[in-house]
């Protein structure tokens, strides 16, 4: 009994690390759906770009250094931030600004095709092979009990956690926070209250370009495994927002990380006591969102939109 | 007759009919390769079909699909289960599988009642995952994901085998399935689903039932998608789940917005543009990219879709056949047709 206990402790705390990253992942797309009303389906692509990046960074400053310090890493972190702080401003000027008011199948389609895009040109500089992500903390672990953690996991739930008190501090306390908030309530008001919007919508893209950067650092070392499928990863986040309410905040934390859990503890103890678990495991995202669309569309956190006119 | 098809010159059709009859021969005599050239076409012909029900569905109701190449699935695993595995003749099948997928699109159809936009895209995006799943957990069947080998079609005592029978078979459907679609879209029935996606309030203040509309559009969908699955299976004579990947459902979205959302003639041009171009045009650059370039076909192939289709969004949202009709408007006014409004 105990050892069922222990067990299951293990699984639900790996799942609440991935549960962090699908966390992340719904936490970059919901700032954009708040701000622009557009919903990024290239999300994960951005978040394997940002990994692919990392990647890169490392492996120049090993080549350069010769052994891994805490420093390599930090740089890597640091020169990522960068790039992701410019591609965020670059999807914003060829995503966001030509398909401002375009119906919604549009935008659908445009950000799927940015997603293809996105894999097509990363296949093609980094070449067909999958790469073996490098982990900051090697395969240490920590024991409470007879509770083994890796300390990956526990970092992803750290930075997590810290990613999310940092946005909200920003929301919620500082200039452009506010001007952020004013614009995803009501562009119009907010533009004449002299808000400069576009600015804002840039920014709103830029900050979902760094949380998909550092969700794809944190994954890529986790499924210890790089390559362009990654980016499909990134649509398990979508099932993660509706289960918290599309475009709430606290929502999609919370989503992501019930969806994490259910995905680990079924992979795990469920499969071991259940066999027709195991033939499901991979869709359970998609049964969970089917049975919440049907069942309470508007999600746990979610707020009902009534339609006008 | 006369009024519902006012605008169009119908004594083109029965030219058009009769060339597509005469391209095998055509291609015969023009080129040794005409055996890939018809396999390529035969591939385009079961997609127009498929993309014709995709069309009604989301051109026509603006119910957004992501999973079409799950009801692809439904139909071809039903039918190479139900003619290989329980001996239902291939006519038969031809009518049961359809509408098999067509009840999966009536189930699909539910959650649509109530969602719109991108969250009936997600729903049925899970749809396309749940039915490849599926497909391998039922492995008595379907012998899970190595794959099922299928007979060829049968009709009326014949066996059809090669691609220049197939060619015959499929081509002949799809006349079928572009007349019934167009009849469709011309009808009652295309004027509510027109009428829904302009606007759901508005329909249903007309008098629309709004829930019958968006459950036929699913049905219809699905049974032209279905059909689509049953020639699919027969003609290639393999299938196996990777043949129904979610990046096919995109695909399949690609080519009704290249050729024009909500015009059935837009869908077979985007289909036959997007299909052509796959197999035909990439192909020739292959020796030129792999010069530049050290990589896979595919990531090019998918580079050059991704680009089309985010550029046509941009750039020329009506599609192909906005800018066929632009440019004939602008031949029919020519030395007067004011500038500003054909850029």
């Amino acid at each position: 009994m105990t050892d069922l206990f222990s067990g299951l402790t293990q699984e639900i705390i790996s799942g609440i690390a991935l549960g962090s990253i699908y966390a992340l992942i719904a936490l970059g797309f919901t700032m954009i759906f708040k701000a622009t009303e557009v919903v990024n389906f290239a999300q994960g692509e951005l978040m394997m770009v940002g990994a692919y990046v990392n990647f890169f960074f490392v492996t120049t400053f090993l080549s350069a250094a010769g052994t891994p310090t805490a420093w390599t890493f930090l740089v890597a972190l640091g020169g990522s931030m960068i790039f992701s702080v410019l591609f965020g401003y670059i999807l914003d000027f060829i995503i966001n600004r030509p398909l401002k008011d375009q119906p919604i199948f549009s935008i659908i389609m445009a950000t799927l095709s940015l997603a293809i895009i996105i894999r097509a040109v990363v296949a093609i500089i980094a070449g067909p092979i999958s790469l073996m992500p490098f982990s900051p903390f090697g395969d240490s672990t920590v024991t409470f009990g007879n509770i083994v953690v890796s300390l990956l996991d526990l970092s992803i739930i750290g930075s997590a956690i810290g990613l999310v008190i940092i946005f909200y501090y920003i929301f919620h306390y500082t200039r452009w926070g506010i001007a952020m908030q004013a614009t995803s309530e009501d562009p119009i008001a907010a533009q004449l209250m002299g808000i400069p919007i576009k600015r804002v919508y840039a920014l709103v893209w830029i900050f979902s370009a760094i949380v998909a950067t550092i969700s794809g650092i944190l994954l890529a070392p986790r499924i210890a495994l790089l390559d362009t499928t990654m980016g499909f990863l990134g649509l398990k986040a979508f099932p993660a927002a509706v289960l918290g309410g599309f475009g709430s905040i606290p929502g999609a934390i919370v989503g992501g990380v019930i969806l994490g859990v259910i995905e680990t503890v079924s992979m795990g103890t469920l499969s071991f006591h259940f066999q027709w678990i195991k033939e499901i495991n991979d869709i359970i995202p998609w049964i969970v969102l089917i049975a919440v669309l049907m069942i309470k569309p508007n999600g746990l956190f979610g707020v009902e939109k009534v339609k006008k006119v | 007759m006369k009024g519902r098809y006012e605008d169009e010159n119908l004594y083109w059709i029965p030219v058009l009919i009769i060339f597509v009859f005469l391209l095998p021969f055509i291609l015969k005599g023009l080129s040794f390769s005409y055996k890939y050239y018809l396999f390529v076409l035969n591939m385009a012909g079961i997609y127009i079909i498929l993309n014709v029900g995709l069309d009604l569905l989301s051109g026509f109701t603006g119910l957004v699909s992501l999973g079409h190449a799950g009801f692809l699935a439904v139909g071809a695993y039903t039918s190479a289960i139900l003619v290989d595995q329980f001996g239902v003749p291939f006519a038969l099948s031809l009518i049961i599988s359809p509408l098999i997928a067509g009840l999966f699109g009536f189930v699909i159809g539910f959650p649509a009642l109530r969602i719109t936009g991108m969250y009936l895209g997600l729903t049925t995006m899970g749809f396309g995952f749940i039915v490849k799943r599926m497909i391998i957990a039922f492995r008595e069947w379907t012998h899970g994901s190595g794959g099922l080998d299928v007979s060829s079609p049968m009709l009326f005592g014949y066996t059809i085998k090669s691609d220049w029978n197939n060619y015959f078979l499929i081509y002949t459907f799809v006349i079928i399935a572009v007349i019934v679609g167009r009849r469709i879209a011309k009808s009652k029935i295309g004027r509510a689903f027109m009428a829904i996606r302009d606007s759901e309030q508005a329909a249903e203040a007309a008098g629309i039932n709004l829930s019958k509309y968006k459950m036929l559009a699913f049905f219809i969908s699905g049974i032209f998608a279905g059909f689509a699955g049953v020639l699919f299976a027969h003609t290639s004579s393999f299938i196996s789940t990777d043949h129904f990947d979610i990046l096919l459902s995109i695909y399949f979205i690609i080519m009704v917005l290249v050729g024009g959302a909500s015009s059935i003639y837009g869908a077979v041009l985007g289909t036959l543009f997007i299909v052509l171009l796959d197999n035909l045009f990439v192909p020739l650059l292959k020796d030129q990219i792999h010069f530049w370039f050290n990589t896979q076909a595919g990531d090019i192939q998918s580079l050059i879709f991704g680009l089309i289709m985010f550029l046509f969004i941009i750039f020329q949202p009506m599609g192909l056949y906005g800018m066929w009709l632009k440019m004939r408007i602008y031949w029919k006014l020519f030395p007067f047709n004011p500038r500003q409004r054909f850029t």
